[in-house]
Order: structure tokens, then C-alpha cells, then sequence
């Protein structure tokens, strides 16, 4: 029996057997031998999580918009599936042509989240493809991998042959020429990686040693060959109405996590808040016009028949023209019954009226993120909200018949005091006096406050990346704190297990070191980890121990200013000064100002021509 | 108006459950730009009906969906115009134009034809030659599977008809709200008087629903 007639068989065994059977609208099938480049796209989590995923279907689109090249999907199969796979010796299969990954010329692997690295292993190996990036010889593809956890590329180094660090849609183009190039002139594995080591954006970590010092600090990165670059810097598209933006995206027959057309508005975020790696790593921001936006729109709304649109980005309220947006999409779907759903914090006196006229909003959940409990905290973590503006918020939304409202926090964030999370019930019970406040006749019935509060995970590339994360006692004490105050009427609180954002933590600013652990770990029956039914700690702890490496030394160490950190050979464009000089400000709680106030001098303002807002005054 | 159509589900979605093929043809429809009716209210949706939900994990040649329109649409142009919008495993192979007075198809469904593909050849064709010894007996008892409990009926009067060609067994089957013979439940069957144990792997593909005509004779529901 092959593979396929055995993959029939296991889709009759499993949960959810659509999450593997491809076909839906707007896939792309083409005859595998007219295309000369064959492009295996890996989500590392599974289908659900994929699929709504907007970086995927952008690169999905632009690779197979070009007549030379293909590109198919792969997703990590749940553990039922995967058990019937190895059991049946049957490989990981594309979604669009059932093709084992094996078969593919470059695998790429989109970097979202640090807890899928374990998947990443499983995918490799059930393609048929050798782990371990020095193991693989002249007829394994070459496997890459882009996305925000790029930027720290260390713990993946001995698995990934070549990492796009920033922006994907020039570079991947680039990338897949250099590949095309090794099948056409029959380069040596070795000679394609050196060429694609020459491209601007991309990181061959097997052309760079590492050498530590005896307390297991990195002491320094440096190139072995004449290709590399000491420091390789991230590529950044500069204008979002020119680069590539997919007019049609596949829709699934599922209900996936994201089921509705997400419209990215705008790239990165001025705003400069301390803790948040996205706000770093995508600067500058740039905008999408409101042209370009109507326009892709309407033709995704036709191309899809999805019933909402979302607008997109780090921090939709930003951008410039976001009224007009509105109205102009809620004119223009309004006939064909489409919703838009807004960014929360914009409900603003504007938009009320279109919105009580047409209906077109949904009162979903309100969404607000003020992150700390006390001004003083959220001055320390740059959060430019104040308890004003948030209860001002609360309160227009409640007078508009909303009932029901979320409000994020962290907890672990530097410099923090139980005052801090005292504040956070404070907040808490002020938003529902707004709600009471309002006459009983003119407020919707059944008010639900939902406070959720993640556990602070330092991430490189912000000024926070040299700060500890609390240990797991000492979550566990705070949220022990939290349960007590945030014990109020109407109040559901929401809080985490520190385990796996400790396991985050570790690998967010893990070093090359720690790609034995992940190994042992996936060796040792990890993966899924981002699943609360699948995450084993205390087999990762074991991993920890048999590479004789301590966790803590990576989640819970303050690293010294002048210490060589793993990632400085990446060059994301902000300055390590600008980050040491935003870490110093946060530890006397001093704010720094949104970039469209004036540019703050973080690094990039030295490419020329990269940041808007550059020129707009300050250093 | 409203619009007859028969529609396909193909065997690589045979998987996709009911309600998410309800949701892809609702898509599909808002895809192709027809001017479909939606219903009033704060949350509007496409007036569409299906004649029978088809179980997961089965194929369909000829489903029913029936949709009314605000204005007035060719079934030619019904047609064209959803094979653009639907992906491959879902199209269109025929449309009728009713007018709004038309019975509603759902409650005249009365019995559907099946093909059961046996995937072991041998074993297929072992129960094939089965079907006149098990249709000989008086009773043929199955087992009914719902939710709570397990129930024991005799299938005999809710087989139709039935034959076997190679490893296919191509059957009627009685199907209304009230009783119906699953697919499964003719299989067990076949399998008790071939003397065959064990999983059986089949597929099975519903061909056609029928419901009777004025003078009580079954026939193609789209046909009424
Ligand atoms: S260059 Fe200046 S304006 Fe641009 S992101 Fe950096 S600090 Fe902000």
C-alpha cells in the first residue's frame, strides 16, 4: 500500500480529518514538473492556527504568483495523526499535492512564536528530511525559516540553514533565485548557502562560530567565511501600497482560529512601549493608503465571500486616516453584508453615529491592553495609556450597549511591587463602577469585566532584553496576590501557569546552546508545547539536565550591560544605544514620546529613507 | 424565485461536516455575486435550504440546495456563475428555476441511492455475492446508533433495492425523519450473512436523493 492509500486510512481514524485534507477555495495546485522551484511552507502548529495566519497567505500568494515557482502548505498534524504517521511510516504531506516534504527544494518555516520550536523538529524529521543542518547532504532541500523569532536565530541555529531576518516579501523572492540557481547549476549544498549568505537579510548560522565564556556567556559570534557578514541586518519594504498584498486568500471549510479577511493597515508601531518586542522589531511604521486599502478590500470580499473584515496591525487606532477607512468600508460592504470589526480603541464620538445607524459593528467583546495596574508601572513599560483615557473608553462603550469588556495585564514586569498589582483590581473595580454609573434602562443587562493577566517574558531587541523574569515561585506567589484583590463581583480573572512562558523566556534569549535542549527535549516526546494537553515540563526540566545547562541562567539571570548577547550579530536597525537608553529611563520611570511627536533617534533614522517620521525632529 | 441546484461533494472534502459545507455554499454564493435574498433581522444570512444533511466522511453526486433570489436569475447563469465561485470538490452540475410557490424539498425526500465502494476487492465481492442470502431471510436485524442508545430494527423494508457488482453494492434506501437506513447499518448486515468480521473499509457515495412523485413512484428529488 503506499503512502497515500495508508493517509486515506488514518483520515478515517483521526479527530477533525478536514485539517489535513486541503482543497478549499483559493489553493493553488499546480503540475508539480512546470514548476522549476518547489516551495514547502511549514506553519509549525497545526491547521487551525496556520491558516489564520496572514504572513503565510502573503508569501503563499507571492511565491505562486511567479510562473517558475510553487509553493505548497504543511502543517504540524495532531498527535492522533502523528501517531498513525510513524506507526504507518507515512511522511508529512503537502496539503495541495500530497507531496512529502522531502520532495520539496527549500522548506520554510515562519517563526511565531517560540513554543513551536519542538514542532519544528517533528516536521523535519516526519518529512523524511535529517534534523540536525550539518546531516544534510546534496539531495535534502534547503530549509529556512523567517518571522519575529528570527531575530534571535540561535536556539534553531543547528536546524535551519538559512534564516530571512526582517520583512519577507522582497527577500523571499531573492532566497528562492539563489536556490533555483543550486538545482539549475548543480552548486554544491555548501556553495548555495555561501550564495545565499551574500543576500541582504539572511543569516547562515553554520558560517559563524561561537565561542563562551567559562560561566557560559557568549563571548563572541563571528563569521568563518568571506560570505558573511559580521552583523546582518534586517530588510525592511519601504512602501506597503507597491509590495506584494494577495487579492485572494484560501478559505478554509473549517472554522480556523482568524475566520475573516485581515487587512493590514499598517506595519509597525510608534508608540515605543518597553516590553513589546513586535513594536521594535517592525519599525518603522509605515501605512497602507486608504486607496490601496478600499481596493484590496473589495476584492478579497469577492474573492473569499467572507462576512468580516478586520483591520490589522499592532495598533490599528493609530492610523492616520482610520475614520475615513471606516466609513469608506462600511459604505462599501454594507450591501453585501459585511461586518468591520473595529480596533477597540477607537470607538470614538466620530464613528458612533455610523455605527448606531448601521449595525454593521459587532458588539463582540471589548478589547483594552493597559498592561499595569499603576501609572508609575506603565510609565516604567512606556504604555502611554492613562487610567483616564481607559475609564473615558470603558464608559462611551457602555453608554453604546456594550456589556462586556477584557482588559490585559502582565505580571513580572521590572521594577514591579505589589502596589502594581494592586492597582490591577483597583483598575478592575473602577470599570465597574462605569458600567453601574450608567441609568439601568440605558445599559445592556449582564456586565462582564474579564481580567487577564500573562506573565512578562523579556524578549531581545527591547529595551527589557536584559531584564530577569520572575521566577516560577514568584509568579505563583503574585498570582496567589491577584486571586485574593481581583476577588470582586462581575470580575472574572484569567491567569497563566508560569511554565510555559519560563520555557519561552528561556528560548527568547536562549544562545546556540540551547538547540541541544530543544533537541533532547523533542527526543524525549515534546512537542505541541504551545497545547496545555501536550506540554510536558518536567520533561523539558530533564533535557535541561541531561545537556547539563540550567534554565534559569536564561529565563531568570539579569545579563550585564557590556555582555555580548546572542543575537547582536543581528542587526534589526535599533541601536543598542537607543535600548540601554530606554532601559535606564524605565528604571526612574520616565517616559519617551510616540514617534509621530518627534523621532527618538532608536537607530533607524540612519537608514536613510526607511523612517517616515525620521526627520521629524528630537536627536 | 428561487433556484433548484444539484451540487457535488467530492471525495477529497468527503470529511467536511454538514454544517461546514452549509457555510462553503453560502460563501460560495456570496463569492459569485448572484442576487441571493437574505433574510431580515440584525443578523442577515442567505435564504438557502439543503434537502437532507449528508453524514461526514460520505461523498454526495447530486446534493440538493435550494436558494431563493431577489431578483430574477437564469438557471444557465445560476450555474456559470457558482462554478467560478466554488472550489473543484464542490460544483454545480445543474440548476432549476422555480417560482416562490414551489413545495419546499426538504420534507419530500424519501429514500436516496447509495453506491458502497468496498475498498478490499475481495472482500467486496464476498459481500456482494452475499446480497441474496441476506435478503432471502425473513427479518434483517441492524443496529440503529444514536446518541444515547442503541436501538435493534429490522432493515429489510427500508432496503429498496440492492445489488452487487464487483466490489460495489449499489442500494436504495429509505431515508425520512422518521426512519432510514444508514449506510453502516446495510453494511454490518451484509457483513453478518457474508460471515465476514472485523473493519470493513468502504466509501460511501450518495448518488441521488429520491422522493415520489403525484402518482406515488419515486423519483430524483430535483425532478419534482
Ligand atoms: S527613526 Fe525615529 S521616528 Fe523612526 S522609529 Fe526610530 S525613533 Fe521613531
Amino acid at each position: 500500500m503506499d503512502y497515500n492509500e495508508k493517509f486515506e486510512m488514518a483520515l478515517e481514524k483521526v479527530q477533525k480529518a478536514p485539517r489535513y485534507t486541503g482543497g478549499e477555495m483559493n489553493t493553488t495546485v499546480k503540475a508539480w514538473d512546470e514548476a522549476r522551484l518547489h516551495f514547502g511552507f511549514c506553519f509549525p502548529d497545526t491547521y487551525e492556527v496556520g491558516m489564520s495566519h496572514l504572513g503565510m497567505k502573503i508569501l503563499y500568494g507571492l511565491i505562486n504568483r511567479e510562473s517558475w515557482s510553487l509553493c505548497e502548505r504543511f502543517f504540524m498534524p495532531w498527535t492522533d495523526m502523528m501517531d498513525i504517521m510513524k506507526a504507518e511510516g507515512i511522511p508529512l504531506l503537502s496539503m495541495e499535492s500530497r507531496r512529502p516534504l522531502r520532495d520539496f527544494d527549500v522548506i520554510g518555516f515562519t517563526l511565531q512564536y517560540e513554543m513551536s520550536y519542538s514542532n519544528i523538529l517533528a516536521m523535519i524529521e516526519m518529512g523524511g528530511v535529517p534534523i540536525d543542518s550539518c546531516e544534510r547532504g546534496e539531495n535534502d532541500p534547503i530549509v529556512v525559516a523567517g518571522g519575529p523569532c528570527a531575530f534571535n536565530p540561535e536556539p534553531l541555529a543547528d536546524f535551519i540553514d538559512a534564516f530571512m531576518i526582517g520583512d519577507g516579501e522582497d527577500v523571499m523572492t531573492e532566497l528562492n533565485r539563489v536556490i533555483l540557481s543550486r538545482r539549475e547549476n548543480g552548486w554544491t549544498r555548501g556553495k548555495c548557502l555561501r550564495e545565499l549568505a551574500k543576500l541582504e537579510g539572511v543569516y547562515v548560522p553554520s558560517l559563524y562560530d561561537v565561542t563562551y565564556e567559562a560561566d557560559g556567556r557568549v563571548r563572541s559570534v563571528t563569521p568563518n567565511c568571506p560570505e558573511a557578514s559580521p552583523t546582518v541586518r534586517k530588510r525592511v519594504v519601504v512602501d506597503l501600497n507597491t509590495t506584494y498584498y494577495p487579492e485572494e486568500i484560501p478559505v478554509p471549510y473549517t472554522e480556523v482560529v482568524f475566520d475573516r479577511i485581515m487587512l493590514e493597515i499598517m506595519r509597525g508601531c510608534t508608540r515605543g512601549c518597553r516590553f513589546c518586542q513586535a513594536g521594535m522589531l517592525y519599525r518603522p511604521v509605515r501605512e497602507r493608503s486608504l486607496e490601496k486599502l478600499t481596493d484590496l478590500a473589495e476584492k478579497l470580499q469577492e474573492a473569499t465571500g467572507y462576512e468580516e473584515i478586520s483591520l490589522s496591525s499592532l495598533s490599528s487606532g493609530d492610523y492616520t486616516c482610520l475614520p475615513e477607512l471606516i466609513r469608506t468600508l462600511m459604505k462599501n460592504m454594507k450591501d453585501k453584508r459585511v461586518s468591520i470589526s473595529l480596533p477597540s480603541l477607537r470607538i470614538d464620538s466620530v464613528l458612533k453615529e455610523s455605527l448606531e445607524e448601521t449595525q454593521q459593528v459587532r458588539k463582540t467583546s471589548l478589547t483594552f491592553a493597559p498592561e499595569a495596574g499603576t501609572q508609575r508601572m506603565r510609565d516604567v513599560i512606556n504604555k502611554g495609556v492613562t487610567e483616564e483615557d481607559l475609564l473615558e473608553k470603558v464608559r462611551d462603550a457602555f453608554h453604546g450597549g456594550w456589556n462586556s469588556v477584557k482588559l490585559y495585564f502582565m505580571d513580572g514586569l521590572p521594577t514591579e511591587t505589589e502596589a502594581d498589582l494592586d492597582g490591577i483590581a483597583d483598575l478592575a473595580r473602577k470599570v465597574v463602577s462605569e458600567y453601574f454609573a450608567v441609568p439601568k434602562d440605558r445599559r445592556a443587562r449582564g456586565l462582564r469585566v474579564t481580567v487577564s493577566v500573562s506573565i512578562f517574558v523579556p524578549k531581545p531587541f527591547t529595551p527589557f532584553q536584559w531584564a530577569p523574569q520572575d521566577t516560577i515561585e514568584t509568579v505563583f506567589a503574585k498570582t496567589g496576590h491577584l486571586k485574593k484583590v481581583l476577588n470582586i463581583k462581575g470580575v472574572t480573572f484569567n491567569w497563566h501557569e508560569p511554565y510555559l512562558s519560563f520555557m519561552e523566556a528561556c528560548f527568547a534569549r536562549g544562545d546556540r546552546r540551547m538547540g541541544k535542549v530543544l533537541r533532547r527535549a523533542y527526543e524525549k516526546g515534546c512537542i505541541l508545547d504551545g497545547w496545555s494537553e501536550t506540554f510536558r515540563f518536567d520533561t523539558w526540566m530533564e533535557a535541561f539536565k541531561e545537556c547539563d545547562l540550567d534554565p534559569a541562567f536564561y529565563a531568570n539571570r539579569e545579563r550585564a550591560l557590556d555582555e555580548v548577547l546572542p543575537w547582536d550579530h543581528i542587526d534589526s536597525g535599533i541601536s543598542k544605544s537607543f535600548l540601554l537608553r530606554e532601559w535606564e529611563k524605565s528604571r526612574r520611570a520616565e517616559t519617551t514620546k510616540d514617534c509621530r511627536k518627534g523621532c527618538n533617534g532608536c537607530g533607524l533614522q540612519k537608514w536613510k529613507g526607511v523612517c517616515g517620521y525620521a526627520n521629524a525632529g528630537g536627536t | 424565485m428561487r433556484i433548484l441546484a444539484v451540487f457535488e461533494k467530492g471525495e477529497r472534502i468527503r470529511h467536511i461536516g454538514h454544517l461546514d459545507i452549509q457555510r462553503s455554499v453560502q460563501r460560495g454564493l456570496r463569492r459569485s455575486g448572484l442576487p441571493v435574498a437574505y433574510s431580515q433581522g440584525f443578523n442577515p444570512h442567505i435564504l438557502i435550504t439543503f434537502a437532507q444533511a449528508l453524514s461526514t466522511g460520505a461523498c454526495g453526486k447530486r446534493e440538493i440546495m435550494d436558494v431563493t433570489m431577489a431578483e430574477e436569475v437564469s438557471a444557465e447563469e445560476f450555474v456559470a456563475r457558482m462554478n467560478r465561485a466554488m472550489p473543484p470538490e464542490m460544483q454545480v452540475r445543474e440548476a432549476r428555476a422555480v417560482d416562490a410557490k414551489h413545495p419546499s424539498l426538504m420534507g419530500m425526500v424519501r429514500a436516496a441511492d447509495y453506491d458502497l465502494t468496498i475498498r478490499d476487492a475481495e472482500i467486496g465481492a464476498r459481500l456482494a455475492e452475499a446480497i441474496p442470502a441476506m435478503m432471502a431471510k425473513e427479518t434483517i436485524p441492524a443496529l440503529r446508533k444514536t446518541k444515547t442508545k442503541l436501538t435493534e430494527v429490522d432493515i429489510k423494508p427500508l432496503i429498496l433495492s440492492i445489488r452487487g457488482e464487483a466490489n460495489h453494492v449499489f442500494a436504495t434506501l429509505v431515508l425520512t425523519e422518521r426512519e432510514s437506513c444508514k449506510p453502516q447499518m446495510l453494511l454490518e448486515a451484509l457483513k453478518q450473512a457474508a460471515g465476514i468480521e472485523g473493519e470493513v473499509r468502504m466509501l460511501v457515495t450518495r448518488e441521488r436523493l429520491l422522493g415520489e412523485d403525484a402518482s406515488g413512484v419515486l423519483a430524483p428529488l430535483e425532478t419534482l
